[in-house]
């Protein structure tokens, strides 16, 4: 553990202040393209008009520094270290900068108590923002990524523990269950959407595989998985066959992308776990070196 | 599919002329409300006291908004929809109070559209997310009641101008293009099932 070091704090302190102001007035810029691309495709006129005013919006926000969306959504911070860059007090830091940027307007103070509902005021609560340490003892920077998940996105979202009946034929049990709750979700999760789909180890394992591989992978990236890449395509294609279109409203593009995060998982079970992202992709990523190097990754 | 521009208090007859696909504008004052909001104007109803805004002719919108404080009052920064499923319960209160204009996104259900038929309401589309172009068209705020209750769950009373362009995806003739958008989806995803010979 001699050749243990926590990076320059007051590099940090500047690239996470940097890193939310940056998420908070901007959509990642494969989303933007995905959504341009959309637009060029679409047909029918009344999905033309959101997907038009979606583009519109993100320009009007990156021009006037403003919040690309009125919901702040909820913060998980995703953040590989290693012993040559420890992260130090990353998670205090992070927390005051949401804090700030609440205090300055550029996010609503929207979290709560889970039961009796009060708001703390300045987006600060219990277990908020949410961290997912991954430490990678050979790892020669400091990365994070924090994403910004809008919450309307949550209510389309399932989770369910299938078997090996279930699954059914080249997975068509695993891709009507997916098919099934794109259906319930329609409108609610601000299509066109991303859709990460956890598949494998127990509940908790699969949301969170299907959390971190819709907030984390760029939407233009493919699995390097062929099965997986295959599955994805499969899936993309049928979802956006069902014709709901942007906003639901019905049209070419309710899809923007979908994303499988897998893990090994026990013989008795199946698990899958479907989340939505809204198309309004709050992510800032960076990567930090010991050496003050600094590269961003959204 | 036509445009309307509608201005506050809504008469029925104007509702009554829309249909769903037409895009709408509104101009002159809506009022924001979401879950704490329409549970707390529930209870009021419940014990017979007064509401602070009468919503007679009103458009309301499922939103919060992000302010900030100027002077004595407040200054909108951006506001958007928030998905409107979560209101559904409320459907027959907000008919009885005469709102004639529910904004949202993502659509609402059987209740709602039973009731904005009984009472000549229609629900609207606002593009998810668009939270500084919609900005665009308030011209101030009024007043906010009930911040207690948080920023976002607040009734927020916003001078509108062209507030839109809104889609109506619910109107008072028992249409709902999200019931149309979702009928032809299972539809397509039977054949999809069928297709790869193999049920679940």
């Amino acid at each position: 553990m001699s050749n243990c070091a926590v990076i320059d704090q007051a590099l940090l302190a500047r690239e996470l202040d940097r890193l939310i102001r940056r998420a908070v007035v901007n959509i990642s810029a494969d989303t933007r393209q995905l959504l341009e691309e959309a637009l060029e495709r679409e047909t029918k006129p009344t999905a033309r008009g959101m997907l038009q005013s979606m583009l519109e919006n993100t320009r009007m926000a990156r021009e006037g520094n403003m919040p690309v969306c009125q919901s702040p959504g909820y913060p998980t911070v995703y953040v590989r270290f290693g012993d040559a860059c420890l992260p130090g007090k990353l998670a205090d830091m992070l927390g005051a900068g949401v804090v700030q940027a609440t205090a300055e307007g550029l996010l609503r103070p929207s979290i709560v108590h889970p039961l009796t509902r009060k708001n703390s005021g300045d987006n600060s609560g219990e277990g908020v923002p949410n961290y997912e340490w991954s430490y990678e003892p050979a790892l020669d920077y400091l990365e994070i990524i924090a994403s910004l998940k809008g919450c309307g996105a949550e209510l389309g979202n399932a989770m369910r523990i299938m078997t090996v009946p279930q699954l059914g034929k080249q997975n068509r049990g695993l891709k009507n269950f997916v098919l099934d709750t794109v259906i319930e979700a329609g409108g609610k999760p601000c299509p066109p959407v991303g859709i990460g789909i956890g598949i494998g180890g127990q509940m908790d394992v699969a949301a969170k595989l299907s959390r971190k591989a819709i907030s984390t992978r760029l939407w233009t990236d493919n699995h390097p998985d062929p099965l997986y890449r295959q599955l994805e395509e499969e899936l993309l294609q049928e979802i956006n066959a069902l014709g709901l279109g942007a906003a639901g409203v019905g049209g070419e593009t309710y899809a923007l992308a979908v994303k499988i995060g897998a893990a090994a998982t026990h013989t008795a079970i199946a698990p899958v776990a479907i989340n939505f992202h809204c198309w309004v992709t709050r992510r800032g990523g960076v990567r930090i070196w010991p050496d003050g190097r600094v590269e961003d990754l959204f | 599919m036509q445009t309307i521009y509608l201005q506050t208090p809504i008469q029925k007859d104007a509702i009554e002329a829309l249909h769903v696909g037409d895009s709408v504008y509104i101009t002159g004052r809506i009022f924001t409300s979401r879950d704490m909001g329409h549970l707390r104007i529930q209870g009021l109803l419940e014990g017979g006291q007064a509401l602070p805004e009468d919503l007679e002719g009103s458009a309301v919108f499922h939103a919060g908004p992000v302010v900030e404080k100027e002077g004595e009052g407040y200054k909108l920064r951006v506001i958007g929809p928030t998905t409107s499923i979560r209101m559904e319960p409320y459907a027959q209160m907000v008919g009885e109070l005469g709102v004639r204009a529910i904004i949202g996104k993502g659509g609402m259900a059987a209740e709602t559209l039973a009731n904005a038929a009984k009472y000549k309401y229609v629900y609207l589309q606002a593009a998810p997310g668009c939270a500084v172009q919609l900005a665009a068209g308030v011209k101030a705020v009024e007043r906010v009641h009930w911040l207690d209750l948080g920023v976002p769950e607040a009734m927020w009373v916003l001078d509108v101008k062209d507030f839109g362009p809104l889609v109506v995806a619910m109107d008072a003739h028992g249409k709902s293009l999200y019931d149309d958008v979702r009928a032809n989806a299972r539809a397509e995803k039977a054949r999809i099932a069928a297709g790869d010979g193999a049920g679940e």
